[in-house]
């Protein structure tokens, strides 16, 4: 019987097989940053151990850097050590460490494949549940917690139980591919399998609606396959993605000899077999925006909120769940999603903060100004996009309609940082997680992709932005 | 093992609830615990136990990879979480440090027990007691691999060549 992709890059790299139990498997990449790190860096220190491959081993800061002027101090303290901790940890064992001033600090999921570092058929690891985002490129990404972060410090492998192949299909075209985004596809998937639909599985995405994206939009898809509650979720390599690859900072030498091998391994075999299958159709979505307090909580602009009990068809625990979440998002069923007023916005993180995401919410704004009551913030994803962006004009664009234009890292997304909403704010937001307080205690989520963001900061609420001219 | 149960009736109780983000900064475990559960619960650090256990839905612990959230928990007295289901990056991270353990329940022992009642867990026989309403109930039994990793004390104790 023939192999899926994941199955193949699996058994590549298993190092000890074991049935029915975990494996360890060989770790190609790790990345590294400062909020997951720390412990795992004393951990080696109070058992004597070294980091056993740093040339292996890749490090930023990202989650709690600063937005603002970068030559003021850091002022706050706790932030502030933890930053100079990773310094210093990178220092003592000798890894390779993009910092704060360095033109290659970004989001750590932003600059892995930006440098090249992230490669198809491998496998890579960090204490970040957003790695699944490398798998656009055809590699195992896993997230994973600081305990297993010093186990692949100091041995270079982890246990894994072996999860099992979820091909999810994306068929058909997007009428309009400007106003129904990347976003909108994978957001419309967790709406309908769920956040726990994908638990312990690889979704492997497969389908013209895939095939069709560009690269950072097969980002955005696999990024939110952790909201799925999947271990990872990846993407066939094809001619898209090793023209992405080819000629950054840290691709390898042998380039094009590893296409050619790519080409020839890295796809799932006509006869493999998957453990679970869902289908979407593409042809006729919409753009989505979320209501709840987890990204499965969605539904289409032109809907209105739904009631707990045609949310839950019937589950008494979900029923409960929406009706906590409309309580927390302090919203109505009945109510239209265009009605929804907002008072902050949000384009950034690792889902919508890369430079194709700035193109396209820059067309919506370009010459106008955002709604008088409503605060807006950019925060390209790495140093780079926001260079390569302010040589293209975008953050005058974005300043002109009186967008704030920040610095790079993980910013509002997860509230680490000085970037965060009052009680009771609401934003439209580019980011993946909904959940109560991640924006700033009290605040309220809409995750939305970075036109609907952008279109929601200049009307004030959201519309659908299908009927924007945005070519 | 035995203690009395704190029930939050909802599926997808995620880490940022169990440890918001602006905690991540704190890396001591005592000062972690007095935010544990604090996105949801604000009185959970005033009515938890040393010994208590979680009790709570499906997918409990979805979300960030931060481990920060079964260290919380833990260091909060927390001796376990028994969940209808839960993430997969949570569960690892809970029996990797040894910091409590996570059990996968059943819908009757989800209906059965209720806020503050008193239970036993026994992992060697999968059986939950509940003490206050003498009921009985299955867990679902770990992994071989994971029951070796719990016993051995984390991951790091746990000596694989001496299988």
């Amino acid at each position: 019987m023939g192999k899926t992709l994941f199955e193949k890059i699996w058994e590549s790299h298993v190092v000890v097989e074991k049935q029915d139990a975990p494996s360890l498997i060989y770790i190609d990449r790790h990345l590294v940053h400062e909020v997951t790190s720390p412990q795992a860096f004393d951990g080696l220190r109070m058992s004597n151990r070294k980091v056993r491959r740093p040339d292996l081993t890749i490090a930023t800061m990202d989650h709690n850097v600063p937005t603002t002027d970068r030559s003021l101090p850091i002022l706050d303290q706790t932030s502030s050590i933890q930053i100079q901790t990773l310094e210093k940890n990178c220092k003592d064992f000798g890894i390779k460490l993009f910092d704060i001033n360095s033109p290659n600090q970004g989001i750590v999921h932003v600059i892995g494949p930006q440098l090249g570092i992230t490669l198809p058929g491998t496998t890579i690891v960090c204490g970040d549940s957003h790695t699944s985002t490398h798998g656009a490129f055809g590699a195992l990404a896993l997230g994973i917690g600081t305990s297993d972060v010093e186990h692949v410090l100091a041995s270079q492998t982890m246990w894994l139980e072996k999860p099992k192949p979820f091909e999810i299909r994306v068929e058909g075209k997007r009428k309009n591919p400007h106003a129904v985004t990347a976003k909108d596809i994978v957001l419309s998937i967790i709406k309908n399998i769920g956040t726990g639909g994908g638990t312990g599985t690889v979704i492997e995405y497969r389908g013209e609606g895939i095939t069709d994206l560009s690269m950072e939009q097969r980002m955005t898809i696999c990024n939110m396959s952790i909201e799925a509650g999947a271990r990872a979720g990846l993407i066939a390599p094809d001619e898209k993605t090793f023209d992405y690859l080819r000629g950054r900072e840290y691709t390898p030498k042998n380039y094009e000899s590893l296409v050619d091998s790519w080409r020839e391994n890295l796809k799932t075999d006509g006869d493999a077999k998957f453990e679970k299958q869902f289908t979407l159709h593409i042809d006729d979505i919409a753009p989505q925006v979320s209501w709840g307090t987890n990204p499965g909580m969605t539904c289409d602009v032109t809907e209105s909120i739904p009631t707990p009990d045609d949310f839950s068809k019937g589950d008494v625990n979900q029923k409960k769940g929406a009706e906590k979440a409309l309580d927390y998002m302090d919203l109505k069923p009945g109510t239209p999603i265009e009605d929804i007023k907002i008072d902050r916005v949000f384009i950034g993180s690792c889902t919508n903060a890369r430079l194709e995401d700035l193109i396209e919410a820059s067309k919506v704004i370009k010459g106008q100004k955002i709604s008088p009551h409503v605060k807006a913030m950019v925060v390209p994803g790495s140093q780079m996009v926001k260079k390569q962006a302010e040589e293209m004009g975008l953050d005058k664009i974005f300043i002109d309609a009186n967008f704030e234009w920040r610095e790079a890292g993980c910013s509002m997304c997860l509230g680490m940082n000085p970037d965060i909403l009052s009680p009771g704010e609401r934003c439209a937001s580019t980011s993946n997680r909904n959940f109560e307080g991640r924006q700033g205690t009290g605040g309220r989520t809409h995750l939305v992709s970075p036109v609907m963001a952008a279109a929601a900061a200049i009307k004030g609420h959201f519309v659908d932005v299908r009927k924007m001219d945005l070519s | 093992m035995k203690g009395n149960v704190i029930k939050y009736d909802r599926d997808n109780i995620d880490t940022d609830v169990i440890i918001p983000g602006q905690y991540l900064k704190v890396h001591d475990y005592a000062e972690l615990a007095t935010h544990a559960m604090e996105g949801l619960d604000p009185d959970f650090h005033s009515k938890v136990k040393e010994g208590d256990f979680i009790l709570s839905g499906k997918n409990f612990g979805c979300g960030s990879s931060r481990e920060h959230a079964p260290i919380a928990l833990s260091h909060s007295g927390i001796k376990a979480v028994l969940a209808l289901s839960f993430a997969r990056i949570f569960y690892r991270n809970a029996v990797d440090g040894a910091f409590l353990l996570p059990i996968e329940i059943e819908q009757d022992a989800y209906d059965g027990i209720s806020e503050g009642d008193e239970i036993s867990i026994d992992v060697s026989t999968n059986e939950i007691k509940n003490i206050t309403k003498n009921q009985t109930y299955k867990m679902k039994p770990f992994s071989e691999i994971i029951g070796k990793i719990i016993a051995a004390g984390g991951l790091f104790k746990y000596k694989p060549d001496q299988d």
